[in-house]
């Protein structure tokens, strides 16, 4: 972690700390949701789209100004069919729309870098990120997951020195589900953890991935960036701690979400459609899949964005 | 209207898979650092599932930090479970943790699945089951927790009770196909309607009934004596973790052992309830028939059970995972440097 981004998140803690919550709507003008506007649009989001649901997490962690029993939005075991750095150029034909950025395409900035004039290079100090090298050819390595590495590998595998496969159990009525074909060519089917917590400083949503592997066994949160649109692989998704749950989490960072949701409610107004604020969440996801294309999680647009009547 | 495609095959049950949060062993770390110490005694524990919400994944059988009883309270090692959360059914289970990596090969296997599937056997026989279908389908970890590497060796088992001879199938096919149009649009509401109810929507076993003017019912197991009709047809359903079109999950096993145990059919028409969305899909879902023959005399001893899972490797054994990354303190510092 780079120091400015430290100084940031100490920055941050104590604002967040010493200012209250918001509590009036700024929801048109700013793109931004105070803490009850948080819960009308998660509860809606929990009503249309039920496999999303509200949890507590950990209990030290809670967070005052929040039900206890509605801390965060979670949806799990949501499938990842293919890795997003595989289809580069679809995203590019669907996100233009979706995110109604401008021209310059600089909706998105540096994570806590200062804000970018034009669109450099992806390099810079881009926090955290520097000894992340995933280029668009890497494929899939077989260690992919958490199951050991090189340096903790002194104990052996107990299957290897257990005699297991003396005890196999022979049931005719057990079907056995193929196994994926170990072949690097083929992109393996992960499986996602999403959750979405509320930053309190920026007033926003903000949305944590936690992926596994095709036999459901945590991925390192680097390879998550594997999944993530790669234009913003590099710039606005990082890795730190959960607010409501242990271990380091890969994030897309807020700092930009209040100013691209105002833009998506512009837009909506310009068309005579009146934005309500339960339905942010559906916005808000729409706009994420722009940055987590391949990840399949629930955001029903099939009902109407607000109210046009009034 | 039934499709038979698949003429007295054997029945064929995709085993449940496990799925283990991150969050679950930073708790289990900390409750066996600041209350088990050495007991190596076993702990309840408690696991979630939910059915099949997507065409292309299962759903497996998860541990969270709250499956975990709570380090603070005294006066009970039972784990609280939620209820009424969708999308977490709880399933009763029990952790075998040893403090060396020789007395986790040592354990028994055999013998601690065969002690929880007596526990399912003996709630089949008491009746108990038919009152909370919760206690129909169990599981137990085995694990070595190397505290000092942050590495953890676990194994999952989800005994079933075996019927000898195995079940055949009669015919299988999506529950789309199966029902007719009004009763599928009846039957998709009336699963809509239980999965919406806070009271119902963690139960995962249950009775349907379709009555001749195509309407459909979702009851409790222990409505079979009262929902004995003539002109009704009856499914006996289950919330399925799987997503294979050809096979029912693992849940099922158990439900036919206690229908062949308690009610004595023969002939069983089942239900594999699955989701698209979070919503009730009737072309995912599957209706089947069974046929179980269990010869007379053997009715009342315990059948064997199986259910160790398989590895990441595919093999009987162990997986094992490492968290070094996010516990490590000394790796912390130096990832915060």
């Amino acid at each position: 972690m780079v120091l400015s981004q430290k100084l940031h998140e100490a920055f941050k803690g104590t604002v967040e700390r010493i200012t209250g919550p918001r509590t009036v709507s700024a929801f048109k003008e700013k793109g931004v949701l105070s803490v009850s506007e948080f819960i009308i649009a998660g509860d809606n989001l929990v009503a249309k789209c039920p496999t999303w649901s509200w949890e507590s997490g950990e209990p030290s962690k809670r967070k005052p100004y929040l039900p206890s029993e509605k801390q965060f939005l979670i949806t799990r075991n949501v499938p990842c069919l293919r890795r997003a750095a595989s289809i580069e150029e679809e995203y590019e034909a669907a996100g233009g729309e979706v995110l109604l950025d401008d021209e310059d395409n600089d909706g998105w900035l540096a994570t806590h870098g200062k804000p970018k004039e034009t669109k450099s290079d992806e390099d810079e100090d881009l926090p955290s990120m520097e000894s992340l090298e995933i280029s668009k050819s890497s494929s899939i390595k077989q260690n992919s997951s958490h199951t050991g590495g090189e340096d903790d590998d002194d104990i052996p595998d107990m299957a290897e020195f257990s005699e297991y496969d003396n005890i196999i159990e022979t049931d005719p009525s057990t079907y056995l589900v193929a196994h994926e074909p170990d072949d690097d060519n083929i992109l393996r089917t992960r499986t996602y953890d999403i959750s979405i917590t509320y930053d309190k400083y920026y007033q926003t949503p903000r949305v944590w991935l936690t992926g596994y592997d095709e036999s459901r066994m945590l991925l390192q949160p680097e390879l998550v960036l594997e999944d993530v649109s790669q234009d913003h692989a590099r710039k606005t998704v990082t890795i730190e701690d959960h607010p409501h749950l242990p271990g380091k989490h890969a994030s897309i960072h807020p700092c930009r979400h209040g100013a691209v949701m105002k833009k998506i409610i512009d837009v909506l107004m310009s068309r005579g459609v009146e934005p309500e604020v339960d339905k942010y969440l559906f916005l808000f996801l729409k706009f994420m899949a722009s940055v987590i294309p391949t990840i399949e999680y629930d955001y029903t647009m099939d009902f109407d964005l607000g109210s046009s009547s009034n | 209207m039934a499709k038979s495609n698949i003429n007295q095959s054997l029945l064929q049950f995709a085993p449940m898979q496990s799925s283990v949060d991150e969050g679950f062993w930073h708790k289990f770390s900390s409750f066996k650092l600041n209350k088990l110490g050495i007991d190596d005694s076993p702990i309840p524990i408690t696991g979630f599932y939910a059915p099949c919400s997507h065409p292309r994944v299962s759903n497996y059988l998860t541990l969270l930090a709250e499956s975990l009883p709570s380090e603070s309270s005294e006066a009970s090692l039972i784990p609280e479970p939620s209820h009424g959360n969708r999308n977490r059914c709880s399933v009763p289970g029990i952790l075998y943790n040893t403090n060396t990596v020789e007395s986790f090969t040592a354990l028994d296997i055999q013998n601690l699945l065969k002690k929880e599937a007596k526990k399912i056997w003996d709630d089949i026989q008491s009746g108990r089951a038919v009152e909370d279908c919760s206690v129909l389908s169990r599981f137990l970890v085995i694990s070595f927790a190397d505290l000092k590497k942050w590495s953890f060796h676990y194994w999952f088992a989800f005994p079933a009770l075996m019927l000898d001879p195995p079940a055949t199938l009669v015919n299988l096919s999506p529950a789309s196909q199966w029902l007719s149009i009004e009763e599928a649009e009846s039957l998709s509401a009336a699963c809509n309607e239980w999965r919406g109810s806070k009271s119902t929507a963690d139960i995962p076993f249950f009775l349907v009934t379709i009555d001749p003017n195509s309407r459909a019912t979702v009851r409790l197991l222990k409505d079979w004596e009262a929902c004995q009709s003539d002109d009704h047809k009856i499914l006996f359903g289950f919330y399925d973790p799987c997503h294979l079109p050809n096979n029912p999950g693992w849940p099922l096993r158990n439900l036919l052992a206690l229908i062949s145990s308690k009610w004595n059919l023969k002939s069983v028409q089942f239900f594999c309830y699955r989701e698209n969305r979070g919503f009730a899909d009737m072309s995912l879902s599957l209706v089947g028939e069974a046929l179980i023959t269990v010869p007379q005399g053997c009715k009342d001893a315990m059948p064997n059970a199986v259910g160790w899972e398989l590895n990441n490797k595919g093999k009987k054994g162990p997986r094992r995972i490492s968290l070094a990354q996010s516990m490590d303190p000394t790796r912390l510092a130096v990832s915060a440097a």
